[in-house]
């Protein structure tokens, strides 16, 4: 024995003063909340911006290359969502509810059609309503939703949980950090996919 | 005796011949059409067609009610598919599905002769170019899967553009996938039935099932309802109403009447005895209507029941004369004289229904002459031959006498009456007239207002606006559907009309479908012009390969025409739209929300397009009902003049003339002013009912003015009088309860006529000479 025991009693005395604080340290500094679709999109909403600036690149079979649009994404509560076109040409889509005004200054279009018309744009709406509302629950309704990475660094996998036809969409894909969403992929059935980067602090 | 029976015996088996006669060879119909008369001019034909057999009267709205939209969304697409399957529809929609797989296939096959925007240049390189620049936007697009898959075969989009043009008649507004109403609490379907709108028993089996199928719906809440309405569940309506109502007429009429001589005679074998020409006369008018018409309708039938209290006026002429002087032989032949001029002039009046040439009244009209007549010979041969030698009925309350007398004083009152008739019908705000045939029509109010709201929620057209395109063969008709075409849209976009469905917006003429063909350019040209198109454009090589082998197929295929579509839903809207009538080919143009009828008719006319013409089906078919009221008017006059003749001639006076004549004419009068104060216009039925009033009339007027000896007698046929007049009364009372506009009519004008005319013929008979005193 070569500390004997006065020393013993000490170091015991010391790893269990450590253990005390330890404990008392966790009990100050409670570890981040669980990673959660709840906490995410939670956090979208608190950070959401007004306005961010987006480039949309389209990738098809019909395609030799992608076609690039660019423009900006609205939001203005308590939930009307727009996305505008503004190069190469101009056009609008208008999300309220159920309904979608559509404008495009090149087809001489200007129309309200309902989501209910066209299953094909639900995907596209959904995606928006997941990053800017807040609505966890519906989103879970209608889709199966994976959480992977870190709050640092994180993916969100939507798959529709109908797989009748309804939705021609087979799975979007949510790239970002914090509350910030960097990337929306929509992948469609049949292997053509659309994949928008957004600009963060972009101007109003 | 031998003789008494032999008659009794004839009567029998005649009896029984008939009865066995009407149990098997009677058809009774409730179909309101089989009423209508063929019409005079085309237009009121085609009017005719179309409302029997026409794709609006082969309409049936329906919505589901009484859940969340999601319910009922769910209820409504289920149903849908379901009514589908039962084979009873050409066409069931409610949103969910605008064009079968079926029909697609064909369109997109034939794309380049349907589109309206194939012309020679519509193949340029410049014109590829914008084409193929637009098929890139669309895949940038949020709805790019949904146009992607045409996009090798028709990058020029002639698909979509045909869709897009048919799409025109917009339908309602839909939610959760289907059609609903603007407050999401009605799902909205409409279907065609394939059977004909005014084809009863058809449409109340097609109804049947329909409930069954909503009944069985897998999964429905208990609380959803559904609502039906359209031609179809009109003409059930209306059939179901006529059968019950006839029943319950006919029931309360016999046991009134029946009820009511027993209490006059307190004979029960007098009852029985007056049974013996009623019941032949109506089988008579039974048998005679259904020979010559091959049919009887529910309608002239309960009608028929009202004979009852015409025709026993007869028996009980005969019984009130009856005393323990004259056996019944010896009485017949006493008053027959009287009784046939009365049976000859009613005669007269109902026969004139017979040239009317409306098969409603025509039926009434044989059916009342076979009747009377009859029942007048039964009484004249067979009945006297049935009294038993000894039968006296009971004495009459000799009181009688001196309180009718006491009406001649207040003569005065007629004229009065007839004075404040014609002011009430000057003054009245109610027009003397009906013109609406509408309303005519026994179904409920709360049926024809469930009706409206739902045409207006569907947008589906009614029947009151058409355009008719007449031509010598389809062909023509299709040509002169091209040719107004692009009027009629200024039309719509003017706000004139909401909306139509014409022919040629689904089937080109073969001339324009040739005239595409030839703008399609040869493979080597368009080949080079697309190579052309697509420098510098991202799409893959030989992407367009098929539509490059779609020009080339076009360019030789056959021709569309009414056939090729035939066997599909589309088929089905085009034989409704375009048909031949009579060696002549018609197209019918169903207008929606006409907003302007003066300014519609005048475009088309301002169009001067041939073989075009706006046909206003209301006012048509109103100015149908008018024109054949304005005959039954004439005819009555006629009658009347007539009738005043045979009775010149059978009183052998003018002077009697007057007191028989004028009782009944100021009965008119006063009959037309209490309908009009009553709210109700005068329609073609009261005009003709005008006759029965005069025969009735004459009837009352010929006994009361009929010269004859003591009081006994005296007494005896006034109160015969009052016993017949009163069963008449009771008889058209009951009508007039019925919910069916053409009796309520025929029984209100007819009760009120036969007492006005009994009343004014008491208080305008000769002073009895003083015999009594």
């Amino acid at each position: 024995m070569i500390f004997g025991r006065p020393l013993r009693k000490a170091i015991t005395g010391i790893s269990f003063f450590l253990w005390l604080g330890s404990v008392a340290l966790a009990a100050v500094d409670a570890p981040p909340a669980p990673w959660t679709v709840d906490a995410l999109v939670a956090l979208l909403k608190e950070q959401r911006e007004p306005s961010m600036a987006f480039e949309e690149a389209t990738y098809s079979s019909l395609l030799t290359e992608p076609l690039i649009v660019r423009g900006l994404l609205r939001f203005t509560p308590p939930a009307t969502m727009e996305k505008a076109i503004t190069d190469p040409f101009r056009e609008r889509y208008v999300i309220e509810g159920e309904r979608v005004l559509f404008e495009s200054e090149r087809k001489g279009i200007k129309r309200t059609i309902s989501l209910e018309d066209y299953p094909a744009l639900r995907g596209f709406v959904d995606a928006f309503r997941a990053s800017f509302t807040g609505d966890a629950v519906q989103l879970q309704k209608v889709y199966a939703v994976t959480l992977e990475g870190t709050r640092r660094q994180w993916t969100l996998l939507l798959r529709p949980r109908e797989t009748t036809g309804q939705s021609m969409v087979d799975y979007i894909l949510f790239t970002g950090s914090e509350g910030r969403v960097a990337t929306i992929a929509i992948r469609s059935q049949d292997g053509d996919r659309s994949v928008m980067t957004l600009f963060h602090g972009a101007p109003r | 005796m031998i003789r008494r029976f032999g008659v009794m015996g004839l009567w029998a088996l005649a009896m029984a011949c008939g009865l066995w006669l009407v149990t098997t060879e009677v058809a009774v119909h409730s179909e309101l059409a089989d009423l209508l008369p063929e019409g005079t001019t085309a237009t009121q034909r085609l009017l005719l067609t179309q409302v029997r057999t026409g794709i609006a009267g082969r309409l049936m709205l329906l919505a589901i009610e009484g859940g969340e939209p999601e319910v009922l969304a769910q209820a409504s697409r289920e149903f849908g598919q379901r009514l589908r399957a039962t084979g009873h529809f050409d066409m069931v929609g409610n949103g969910a599905q605008a064009l079968t797989k079926q029909d697609q296939e064909l369109l997109f096959r034939s794309r380049y002769l349907l589109s309206r925007h194939i012309s020679p240049d519509a193949f340029s390189v410049d014109s590829l170019r914008r084409a193929l620049e637009q098929r890139l936007d669309d895949l940038r697009s949020p709805l790019a899967s949904l146009i992607k898959e045409t996009i090798p075969g028709d990058p020029t989009g002639e698909f979509l553009g045909i869709l897009k043009d048919w799409s025109g008649q917009e339908g309602p507004a839909k939610h959760r996938g289907v059609w609903m109403s603007g407050d999401h609490s009605k799902a909205l379907l409409v279907a065609e039935t394939t059977a004909a709108g005014f084809d009863a028993d058809a449409q109340a089996t097609v109804q049947q099932d329909i409930r069954k199928t909503f009944e069985a719906l897998p999964g429905r809440p208990a609380s959803l309802r559904l609502l039906m309405s359209g031609p179809g569940v009109f003409s059930v309506e209306i059939k179901q109403t006529i059968e019950a109502e006839v029943w319950w007429l006919s029931a309360a009429a016999s046991t009134l009447v029946l009820l009511f001589l027993l209490a006059s005679y307190r004979s029960v074998a007098l009852v029985l005895l007056s049974l013996i020409p009623l019941s032949t006369g109506i089988v008579a008018g039974m048998l005679a209507v259904n020979s010559w018409f091959g049919f009887i309708h529910g309608i002239t039938l309960g009608f028929g029941i009202t004979l009852l209290g015409i025709v026993d006026d007869y028996p009980i002429h005969l019984f009130s004369h009856l005393n323990v002087r004259g056996s019944a032989p010896a009485v017949i032949r006493a008053i027959w004289p009287t009784m046939r001029l009365g049976v000859l002039t009613t005669v007269i009046g109902f026969s004139s229904l017979l040239l009317a040439g409306f098969p409603a009244l025509a039926q009434l009209g044989l059916f009342a002459v076979a009747g009377l007549v009859t029942a007048a010979l039964v009484t004249r041969w067979v009945l006297p031959a049935c009294v038993p030698p000894a039968f006296v009925p009971r004495d009459v309350p000799r009181g009688i006498v001196p309180a009718l007398a006491q009406l001649t004083r207040a003569k005065l009152l007629v004229p009065a009456a007839v004075i404040l008739a014609a002011f009430a019908l000057l003054w009245s705000d109610t027009p003397l007239w009906q013109t609406d045939l509408a309303s005519l029509s026994p179904v409920s109010e709360a049926g024809q207002r469930l009706d409206q709201q739902l045409r207006r929620e569907l947008g589906a057209p009614d029947l009151s606006d058409l355009l008719v395109i007449e031509g010598q063969t389809a062909e023509d008709v299709l040509q002169r559907g091209e040719a107004v075409m692009s009027q009629l849209e200024q039309l719509r976009a003017s706000g004139i009309v909401a909306g139509y469905d014409l022919v040629s917006t689904y089937l080109p003429s073969r001339r324009s479908q040739q005239a595409r063909q030839q703008a399609l350019p040869a493979r080597s040209v368009l080949e080079d012009n697309l190579q052309a198109a697509l420098t510098g454009l991202p799409f893959a090589s030989g992407l367009f390969t098929p539509f490059l082998e779609a020009i080339e197929a076009a360019r030789t295929q056959p021709t569309l025409d009414r056939d090729t579509f035939h066997g599909t839903a589309l088929g089905m809207k085009l034989a409704a739209l375009l048909f031949e009538q009579q060696g002549r080919w018609i197209a019918v143009v169903p207008l929606r929300g006409v907003a302007d009828r003066p300014r519609l008719s005048e475009a088309v006319e301002g169009w001067q397009a041939p073989g075009v013409a706006y046909v206003d089906l209301k006012a048509e078919s109103n100015r149908l009902m008018t024109a054949y009221r304005d005959r039954t008017v004439a005819i009555v006059l006629w009658g009347l003049l007539v009738i005043a003749v045979v009775l010149a001639v059978g009183l052998k006076s003018i002077k009697v003339l007057w007191p028989v004549l004028l009782p009944m004419m100021s009965a008119l009068v006063v009959v037309a002013a209490l309908v009009n104060v009553a709210g109700e216009s005068l329609s073609l039925f009261h005009v003709a009912t005008f006759l029965l009033v005069i025969g009735l009339g004459l009837d009352y007027a010929l006994f009361f003015n009929r010269p004859e000896g003591a009081g006994d007698e005296r007494a005896r046929t006034l109160y015969g009088l009052l016993v017949c007049s009163t069963t008449t009364i009771l008889v058209f009372g009951v009508l007039a309860c019925s919910t069916i506009p053409v009796l309520h009519a025929i029984g209100m004008t007819a009760a009120a006529g036969s007492f006005c005319c009994l009343l004014f013929a008491g208080m305008m008979a000769e002073k009895e000479p003083a015999e009594d005193v």
